[in-house]
């Protein structure tokens, strides 16, 4: 069976959206950093089992400082939500509860992952310190660069969209 | 056995059948009890009754309350002329203007084409002065518009439900989600409630969109895209609405939060339909 699922990745300014979307769907990374504008599409088929795949059609939306002023109209129809930190800049975390009670708002019932991406800039001691401290809820920590977690993060995501559909 | 106990046990033997009904009768207060007390238990059977008379009272209305409703709309349509007139502009308004612009431009073309014997002057005209030939002249404006491609694309989600294509390209699914994207970015900048991006022209190419309640279909078209051509499309995409995706609850409303399980019609079938419609389509 192969089924289509509309996946949105939001998250602040350069916290890395488009490389974790390029690591997973072409295993490839850049250092040349490009704004994306407005929302950029791509596309990759995942194995959930033999017989079960799913086309997980990713719309990266470009960043923003204040989650509040995303454009709802690119939330429309959404399977799943990936929201996207910097656990290098505090900035990109501090108001994340808040952050996700507005996605929340407009998708009540839509599975939402946390990731918190560049873990490759900080150590680990310190990345759980700065997790536990903020009392945020992440699913995934993971690194574009490195590409650790990334097909992980997007197996789950598509994994859990199949069992709920 | 003394007195009282020969008493009883003749009690017991004439009333056996009395108190095997009194029992039951206890057993079945018991029961009404629970049911009454017990919101569960009571809405188990209470429910479908209401059901019943829910049912019963949404069939009568045509009936019992039908006239009266069409009595009181027309009295208050006659007293709030105007409040209907604003309430309803918006949306006839743009209709008629719609139509109307498209006429005036269906009636410039007719024009154009009746007063053709000019057109033979001017294609020797155009042919002494650009230095290209007659023939192609003539076939370039013989080039008339084909149906390239045909995609339903689920109209929030951006989901690609089925294609049609004479021959594929890139890969559709993204295209399907780059163009909702483009059509939720125009809808939403001109900030205009109810209004849909119709088109969108690339050099040899331009792809029609038509945009229904739940889905949208988008059409590539090469060739000459003239008015006359649109209007055809339009009555081919409206004959496929109204002869199959009409059919198809899931085509036409918002299902996903729907409490009866609908059964999506699969994508073959769509594409079988697609290809009906499309395939051997003239504009």
């Amino acid at each position: 069976m192969q089924s289509s699922k509309k996946i949105v990745v939001l998250g602040h300014f350069g916290v890395g959206k488009t490389s974790l979307i390029r690591r997973f769907v072409t295993d490839a990374f850049s250092d040349n950093y490009k704004v994306t504008i407005g929302v950029h599409i791509t596309k990759k088929t995942v194995e959930i089992s033999a017989e079960n795949n799913v086309s997980l059609i990713l719309w990266d939306l470009e960043g923003t400082d204040d989650i509040a002023s995303l454009r709802k109209s690119y939330l429309l129809g959404a399977h799943g939500i990936v929201f996207v930190f910097d656990v290098s800049r505090p900035s990109t975390f501090q108001d994340l509860n808040d952050n996700l009670a507005i996605i929340r708002s407009n998708l009540p019932y839509v599975p939402l992952m946390v990731v918190g991406n560049k873990a490759d800039l900080v150590e680990e001691h310190a990345l759980k310190n700065v997790i536990e401290a903020q009392e945020i809820a992440v699913d995934f920590i993971a690194s574009a660069k490195t590409g650790k977690a990334v097909n992980a993060l997007f197996l789950k995501l598509a994994t859990l969209l199949t069992t709920n559909a | 056995m003394n007195e009282n106990d020969k008493i009883e046990l003749l009690k017991d033997i004439l009333f056996s059948d009395e108190h095997e009904f009194e029992k039951k009768i206890a057993q079945r207060v018991t029961f009404l009890e629970e049911t009454i007390q017990k919101p569960t238990k009571l809405a188990e059977k209470v429910n479908p009754l209401i059901t019943d008379q829910i049912n019963d009272f949404k069939n009568s209305i045509p009936e019992t309350l039908g006239p009266t409703i069409t009595e009181t709309l027309k009295k208050q349509i006659k007293i709030n002329k105007d409040a209907v007139v604003e309430a309803l502009y918006p949306i006839m308004g743009k209709m008629v203007k719609k139509y109307v612009a498209q006429e005036m431009r269906l009636l410039s073309e007719k024009m154009n084409s009746q007063l053709s014997f000019l057109s033979l002057g001017k294609t020797k005209f155009k042919s002494f002065f650009t230095g290209k030939k007659k023939e192609g002249l003539v076939f370039e404006s013989l080039n008339s518009a084909k149906i390239e491609q045909v995609l339903l694309i689920e109209k929030d989600s951006g989901i690609l439900k089925a294609s049609y294509a004479k021959t594929k390209t890139i890969d559709e699914e993204m295209v399907s989600g780059m163009l909702t994207a483009i059509k939720s970015f125009v809808e939403d900048a001109f900030n205009a409630k109810n209004q849909n991006l119709e088109l969108i022209e690339y050099e040899l190419y331009q792809i029609h969109l038509e945009s229904f309640a739940t889905h949208y279909v988008a059409i590539v078209i090469s060739g000459n895209f003239s008015l006359g051509a649109k209007n055809k499309l339009q009555d081919i995409i409206f004959n496929f609405y109204n002869s199959f995706m009409a059919m198809n609850v899931d085509l036409v409303f918002q299902t996903k939060n729907s409490q009866n399980s609908i059964t999506p019609v699969n994508k073959a079938t769509i594409e079988k339909e697609l290809l009906k419609h499309f395939k051997n389509a003239k504009l």
